[in-house]
This record gives C-alpha cells, structure tokens and sequence, in this order.
C-alpha cells in the first residue's frame, strides 16, 4: 500500500514537472542557504581555530608595558621554568630583515629566542638542530629556517650547514622545519629563529630587556594553574600593578572565537530556516491547488474504494516527496557551491558540507513537508464523494 | 439483495424543500439485470448514490444484503464500495494521468490484494471487455468506448456483486453503446447483480425489468424481453 502510494505520488509530480520543480525551488534555496551558509561559519571558525592551536593550545603570552624599573633579563625567563606548573619560557621578540643567498633574495620574519621556544610551540625538525644554550650564550650567527624560507631564499630544504644572509650578516643555518601539513609550502611564511643575543645585535628596534615571552604548561589541564603561578610572579616582580604587563591565554582565545563561531553559525542557520518555512508555505500552497484540481479524482478513488487514510497518505506522500527531493537537491548544490567557494578562496581553508547540518536539513525538510502537507492532504480526504464525483473544475 | 424502504432525500435550495426522492421503494434480487429509468430530475441519480453507498438516505431505510445502510461507519461504506459494488459513470471518471492497465488495478489496490493477484484480475478483466490491445494507453489516447470498457474493466477486476451503471451509453453514439450493453448482459448472463440507470427507453428496455421514476418518486415495473 505504502509503496502505491509513493508510485502514485511520483506519478503526480512527474506530470506536473514545471510546477513540481517551481515549489521545489522554495526548499532548495532554503536547504542551500542553509547548508552553505552554516558550513561557511563552520569552517571559517576551524581555519581560525587550527592556526590558533598550531601556536599551541597550552601557551601563555606575557607581553611587558612598564617594567617598573626592574626590566626582564634572559635569566629571569629561563628561572621561571625551574619549578612550579610552567614548563618552558622562552623570550620572544620579531623583526623583519631581508634574507638573502645566491639563488634570491626575500623579506623575512625573523625571531630572536631560545631553544625552549620550539618546544613551547611544539615546533617539528626536517633536518638539523634547532637554537642551544651555548648559541644564545655566545650570541652565534646560527639560524633556524622555516619550509618556506628554505625554499624561497635557499631553492631546496637540503641546506644544513649553508649560510643565509639575514640584512647584510652571514648566518650559518643549523636546522630546517619540516612544512606545516596544512599549508602548501609556497603560501607558508618566510621564517628564520635565531638567538635571542644574536638579534638584539642585528636590529636596532629590539632592547636588551625582554618585553614579550612565551611560557608552556606541562598540559591543558594545568593551564589555568600554570596561568595563576605566573601573574603572582609577575605582580611580585612589577611591584603588584596589573597594568604593567597582560598575560594572554591561548584557550581562552579559542573559546572566545568558538562562541563567537557558534552564534554566527546559529544566526545564519535561524535566518536560513526562515527561507525553508517560506519554502514549506509554498508547498502547501501548491498542494492546496492540486487537491481543488483534482476534487473529481478523489471523487473517483472513493467511489471505487479508497478510504479517507488512504487518499491522505497519498497527498502526504506527495507532499514529503517534493520537500525531500527538494532537500536532495539543494543539498547536493550545496555540496558543489562549497567545491567553487573553496575553490575560488584564496586562502587555504577548505569548506567541506557539514554532516550535521546536511541531517538537519533532511529533518527539516521532512517536518515541513509533513506539517504543510496535513491541512491539504486532510481537505482532500475529507472530501464527499458524490460533491467531488459532481465537481467540474 | 437491494431493498429500499419509503427512502426519501430532500435538498435545501434557497430554503425551499426540494425532495429529490419521496417515499420510494425498491427490491432488487441477486442475479437480476433492472433498468431504473426517468427524465433527468426525475432522482434516479439520487437514487443511484444512495444504493452505491455514496449518499446517504434522509429518511426510510437501505437493506444492502440484508443489512440496514444506516447503521455502517464511514470506514465501513468504504469497504463495500470497495468490495461490493462496481461504479460505471456516464463520463466514464477514469484517472487521467493513470493508464488503461493502472486504472484497472487500483480498486485492487484498495483491496490490499497481492501483486499477482492484481495480475492475473486485470488481465481476466481486459478479455472480458475486449481491450486487451490497449491497456498501456492513457485515456486520453481512446476512443468514448473505448474509456468506458476500461471503466467496466475496473469495475469486473474488483469483482463486486453489484454492478451500478449511470447512464454509461449517455456519451456514445448508438453503435458504441450497443456493444456496452451487450458487456452488461452477458454479465448478468454470469450472474452479476447490475442496476442499470438511464433516461433512454431503448436502452432502459435491454434489461430484465424496468422501473420508472418520477418526480421522486417510483412508478410502475414492468418485465422486457431482455435482449434488443
């Protein structure tokens, strides 16, 4: 019974296909902007959330503003990591310098630090060492590259033990980082670390004393510990004003831009469920007509023995056939629009379809179809016989 | 098999009381061929809905093999239209957008029968009404008679026990429904029950009684030859 029904349903939006397809468009439109818009927000929140968790997760940002007098030195950084939660310190400062050999010549990020920041940041090795104690401790002219300053500058990733030439001094590169998985190493930054000492020599915009640096807890779960140990040290040192120095916490940023992630996501969803709704009235509008069309054929199916449930399956069906098939479609538009958008992105995150959100649009589809099919499928089983055997319409 | 007692059925048009059927009665027996017969607004459609179970009566009483009409739920009128009666209408109310074949096998549908059951019926009903050749055509693609033996068709495949005709030669030329009416008697040659509806003395006169209607209201019988 139930598949007669269903083959008695495809029969009547087959026949009517330009009608069919034009109350289809509602829900299509309303699965795409559903769909597409919500897995946009998504994946813009997990590109924003992955570069954020290839800092680190377990990473805390202390930038100096007034040191009181009593400025940060080397040692104090490496002292704060002898006990207690912190795990690693490492003094951070940037400049930018043009790196240069006989193969090119490029504007580069250069990073003065110590050993402990590669671990902080859970940097990975392609070939080499990365910065020692003894190198900071001598202020040595040796660097540490990235994948795409190796391949920008030096031509090749083989190149430990050659010298690059950062704003006109040689420098001896000791190791090579392996390419980040995400990135293709042509859109990855130029990067070169180099130690800490050696870089308050090579610029002049970089002081003596340490004014940012990072610090690693030995895990997650001890960060907000890790995070307390820290600013008491640090209101001790700065003689208890909080405003001289800001400690930024990783996990925090993440969650913040989750939840900022999350409401964007919900809005868009809201406003895209408004346009499946509009989708649903359409069906039902258009059911109404079929069903004043074709009085005379319920007339018949009575006469010859359709009871009232059956005359309201095969409206329902209907009507749940043409918000799913609706929902196919959209859903598969939807899959080719985030293939384009990723596509024609310029940056590297790739928008996939959410599964999540394509189920609900399926459960969505399905309820309005159900709901907006009720009313005209009950009016048409409702119908009396002789009225809709005498109706010429 | 059809008794109706003082039946009446009165219709409200702009608050006048119109009796579409007053205090008729009728008796049908099993395997009887009866022509029910008047001018149109005599109420012989009337009637014919109340005995096919579309309409109910306002007044007097419906036995339908025995039992009172009255007292059947709606669930329970559907499936005695389902299964004991077979409509053949004047405009032959075939689905359009269903073919000859299709058309003949939804009322077995409505029975819940197997798919080869289906078969076999629909095939059994095609012989009967010769229209084998056509039984993937739409109805549109047919000729007026041709509609009306699928019509007939469907009515055969449900195998009811009471054939209800309205006027089925109202719409085709003398010939074309000659031919009908000889798919009726040789129904009624098997046996089947068949009331036979039409304001046409001619075609009225190819069944075994005859009863007149009137204003509502039954006039005489009497007996035909039965083969014209």
């Amino acid at each position: 019974m139930f598949r007669q029904s269903v083959k008695m349903a495809w029969k009547s939006i087959s026949s009517n296909k330009m009608r069919s397809l034009l109350t289809m468009l509602g829900i299509i439109i309303g699965v795409m902007s559903l769909v597409v818009l919500v897995s946009l927000a998504n994946g813009a929140a997990s590109s924003v959330n992955s570069q954020i968790s290839e800092i680190g997760s377990n990473l805390l940002t202390v930038n100096v503003k007034d040191d009181k007098g009593r400025p940060l030195k080397l040692e104090d950084i490496s002292e704060l990591a002898e006990n207690g939660e912190i795990k690693e310190a490492a003094p951070v400062a940037q400049s930018s310098v043009t790196a240069a050999s006989s193969f090119a010549e490029e504007t580069a990020s250069v990073y003065g630090t110590t050993g402990a920041y590669a671990e902080i940041n859970e940097m990975e090795l392609y070939a080499g060492r990365f910065l020692k104690g003894t190198d900071i401790e001598n202020h040595t002219n040796a660097a540490v590259i990235n994948a795409g300053l190796a391949l920008e500058v030096m031509g090749r990733m083989d190149v430990v033990g050659e010298e690059v030439t950062l704003e006109g001094m040689e420098y001896q590169i000791v190791g090579v980082l392996k390419a980040k998985d995400s990135d293709t190493s042509t859109t990855e930054n130029l990067e070169a670390y180099i130690p800490y000492t050696s870089l308050i020599r090579l610029v002049q915009d970089v002081p003596y004393e340490v004014t940012r640096f990072v610090v690693s807890a030995s895990s997650e779960e001890t960060m907000d510990r890790a995070q307390e140990e820290l600013e008491e040290r640090m209101l001790e040192r700065f003689s208890q004003d909080e405003d001289a120095f800001s400690i930024v916490n990783q996990s925090a940023v993440m969650e913040a831009m989750e939840n900022v992630s999350n409401t964007l996501a919900l809005m868009l969803g809201g406003i895209a469920g408004i346009s499946l709704l509009v989708g649903g009235i359409g069906i039902m509008n258009i059911m109404l007509v079929s069903v004043t069309e074709r009085t005379r054929e319920i007339g018949i199916r009575k006469a010859i023995g359709a009871g009232r449930g059956t005359i309201m399956m095969q409206f329902l069906i209907e009507a749940l056939m043409i918000s799913l098939m609706g929902c196919a479609i959209g859903l598969l538009f939807s899959w080719a629009a985030l293939k384009v958008i990723s596509a024609v992105g310029d940056s590297g995150s790739a928008y996939t379809l959410s599964m999540g959100v394509a189920w609900i649009a399926v459960a969505f589809s399905m309820g309005i179809g159900v709901i907006f099919g009720m009313y005209p499928a009950n009016k048409a089983a409702g119908q009396k016989p002789i009225e809709a055997l005498r109706y010429t319409g | 098999m059809i008794r109706l007692n003082h039946v009446s059925k009165v219709y409200r048009i702009g608050g006048m009381k119109v009796f579409a059927l007053k205090n008729a009665s009728l008796h049908v027996r099993e395997g009887e061929f009866v022509s029910i017969v008047g001018p149109s607004g005599s109420g012989k459609s009337t009637m014919m809905n109340i005995i096919g179970c579309l309409d109910t009566a306002d007044e007097g009483e419906y036995f339908l093999d025995g039992q009172i009409v009255e007292e059947y739920s709606e669930k329970e009128l559907t499936r005695i239209r389902s299964k004991k009666i077979g409509f053949i209408f004047q405009s032959f109310n075939l689905i359009g957008n269903l073919t000859a074949e299709e058309n003949v096998e939804l009322p077995l549908i409505y029975q819940r029968l197997s798919k080869e059951e289906r078969k076999a019926r629909v095939e059994d009903a095609f012989v009967k009404v010769g229209l084998s050749d056509r039984r993937t055509h739409k109805p549109c693609e047919l000729s007026g008679g041709q509609q009306q033996r699928v019509a007939i068709a469907r009515a055969i495949a449900a195998r009811p026990s009471l054939f209800l005709a309205d006027e089925p030669t109202g719409n085709l030329d003398s010939a074309t429904g000659k031919e009908i009416m000889g798919i009726f008697r040789q129904l009624n040659e098997e046996g089947k029950t068949i009331v036979l509806i039409t304001h046409d003395d001619g075609v009225a006169r190819q069944a075994g009684r005859r009863i007149r209607i009137l204003d509502g209201q039954v006039g005489g019988e009497e007996v035909c030859s039965g083969n014209q």
